[in-house]
């Protein structure tokens, strides 16, 4: 009894700092910014008006889905190669693909920004790209060399016992189990690159906004525009990692640290 | 054999890409010019102009770096204290709702995006300073509130190093030392606390990274007070954005934090060969 009331602290304040600024979500995107009443659909109609948001989403929505492509592409054969151990002795090398995450993102933003100028790279939605797959990479690395890594090396033997290629056999068993990897991959990388702020702005000269830079410049005006949107990303949200427990059972995959 | 030169190719290329503004900004933090084109010579005066508080942007270095090292070692002492006790009570506990609501609760801040959680944290500041009419602008409200947010997305990382531990250690000896006359107090400081420190020690050091890496919930939740991530976010407009001393100032930090990881890593390693 005495261990079990140990939990208390960490319980009032998870309460007080994780589910109760939620909850508050959820009633401020339903409160009026203008006249602070009661109004299911207020808010949802004043930003609608807002002539910037269709640009922002259609930006997001390229920049989202090529960010995710891209780190699947490098990602996959990254991971998939790591998990062998001519490519990967003593797990250094996977360790140097994460260790970037522990530098500032900001300062990698900036510093590969600066870099950008000296060879005269000109700043747009490429340049964004190439700096939120910078960023996110690893994410996308780190679920897919778990599960890879769990993978029965006996399913892909006997495959090729009965008498598929190795190509054949990589398609058609290694995909399809590594699917959990790859879906909790994208999701690790396609909500947070849509949702990023600074990233943007870093990469682009301040010329373009995804839907995080979007979100802080409505916080200077009304939270209560704020909490709108970030209604509709947790609603995003939930989906996919509903999506992801489905396949990924365990939840191992998605783990970082 | 071609196969694998093209794989070691592809391997390199993107570790170059991932490593090449980090090794550019740390050579020319041994140059004195503002911006990262043309080498000015080999020196040592930005390091040096660094400790005697000579360099262009001291002062707001040493704000950056004093309030960063303030909230950080506050939110790793609160994060730990919370994590541990969190997990010794959870790992007490057998109903497999409430195990099953921790594990929920634990998930929400690492998988909510950051600017959704930065806004929520926002939210409830707010709220908790209209209705306790508390004005919220000072240096120590500030600071205060930057602990709490930061602690609250860095207490389940202690929870999540600490439980293993105490999975792997023996519940009977905490036992006996209650048969042998301990109180649960007792007990708990001499029998569970030496048992799971290497765990402690981990998340502490995670929090404390994770607290002075933290950059969207900060620029959320304060205003005028600077850490060093909100710093960086400040010259970002400036004509050369990473002047000599902020090079020569994160290049001391990547080495630091370098390190950490090294001790973050280490111990992990270990219990991995255990099994």
């Amino acid at each position: 009894m005495f261990k079990k009331l140990l939990s208390l602290p960490y319980a009032l304040f998870m309460l007080l700092f994780v589910l109760l600024p939620l909850a508050l979500i959820l009633v401020f995107a339903f409160i009026d910014a203008s006249d602070g009443s009661f109004d299911m659909l207020a808010n949802f109609k004043e930003l609608a008006k807002e002539d910037a948001l269709g640009k922002v989403v259609k930006n997001s929505f390229i920049a989202g889905f090529s960010t995710s492509a891209i780190c699947l592409l490098i990602g996959y054969p990254i991971a998939y190669y790591l998990t062998k151990k001519e490519f990967n002795k003593k797990g250094v090398m996977i360790g140097l693909f994460i260790a970037p995450m522990w530098v500032n993102f900001l300062l990698r933003m900036m510093a590969t920004k600066a870099v950008f100028s000296v060879l005269n790279v000109k700043l747009g939605m490429g340049t964004v790209i190439f700096g939120l797959t910078y960023e996110f990479l690893p994410f996308m690395i780190m679920p897919l060399y778990n599960t890879l890594l769990k993978i029965d090396k006996s399913y892909i033997e006997g495959a090729g016992d009965l008498g598929a290629t190795p190509t054949k056999a990589f398609w058609k068993v290694t995909v399809p189990l590594s699917m959990p990897g790859i879906l909790s991959g994208l999701t690790m990388v396609m909500i947070p690159s849509i949702t990023t702020f600074a990233v943007t702005e870093i990469m682009s000269n301040g010329k373009m906004m995804l839907l995080g830079d979007f979100i802080y410049s409505l916080k200077a005006d009304s939270l209560n525009m704020a909490a709108t949107i970030s209604f509709v990303l947790l609603l995003f949200m939930i989906a996919s990692m509903a999506i992801t427990n489905k396949y990924d059972k365990d939840g191992k995959g998605g783990r970082l640290w | 054999m071609v196969r694998k030169i093209l794989v070691k190719t592809f391997i390199a290329i993107v570790l170059i890409m991932l490593y090449l503004p980090i090794v550019w900004m740390i050579v020319f933090s041994f140059t004195d010019t503002p911006s990262f084109s043309n080498w000015n010579g080999f020196t040592f005066d930005n390091y040096i102009n660094l400790f005697t508080g000579q360099s262009k942007n001291a002062e707001l270095i040493q704000s950056a770096l004093l309030n960063t090292l303030f909230v950080g070692f506050f939110v790793s002492l609160l994060s730990t204290i919370l994590g541990t006790l969190g997990a010794i009570g959870l790992h007490a506990i057998h109903n497999k709702r409430i195990k099953a609501a921790y594990s929920t609760v634990n998930q929400i801040p690492m998988i909510n995006s950051e600017i959704v959680t930065a806004i929520a944290l926002a939210l409830v500041f707010n709220l908790f300073a209209s209705t306790f009419k508390i004005n919220d602008g000072s240096w120590g409200m500030t600071a205060f509130k930057l602990i709490l947010a930061q602690t609250s997305f860095c207490a389940p990382y202690v929870l999540l190093n600490v439980l293993p531990r105490l999975q792997k250690s023996d519940n009977k000896i905490y036992e006996a030392a209650l048969d042998l006359g301990c109180t649960p107090a007792k007990a708990m400081f001499k029998v569970v606390l030496p048992d799971i420190l290497p765990g402690i020690v981990v998340g502490a050091l995670l929090a404390f990274t994770l607290s002075i890496d933290d950059f969207v919930i900060t620029k959320i939740n304060v205003t005028s007070f600077d850490t060093l991530s909100t710093m960086l976010y400040g010259l970002k407009n400036g004509k050369h954005p990473l002047p000599a001393d902020i090079r020569a100032l994160f290049t001391i930090i990547f080495f630091i934090v370098f390190a950490l990881m090294m001790v973050l890593y280490s111990p992990r390693k270990k219990t991995e060969k255990d099994k």
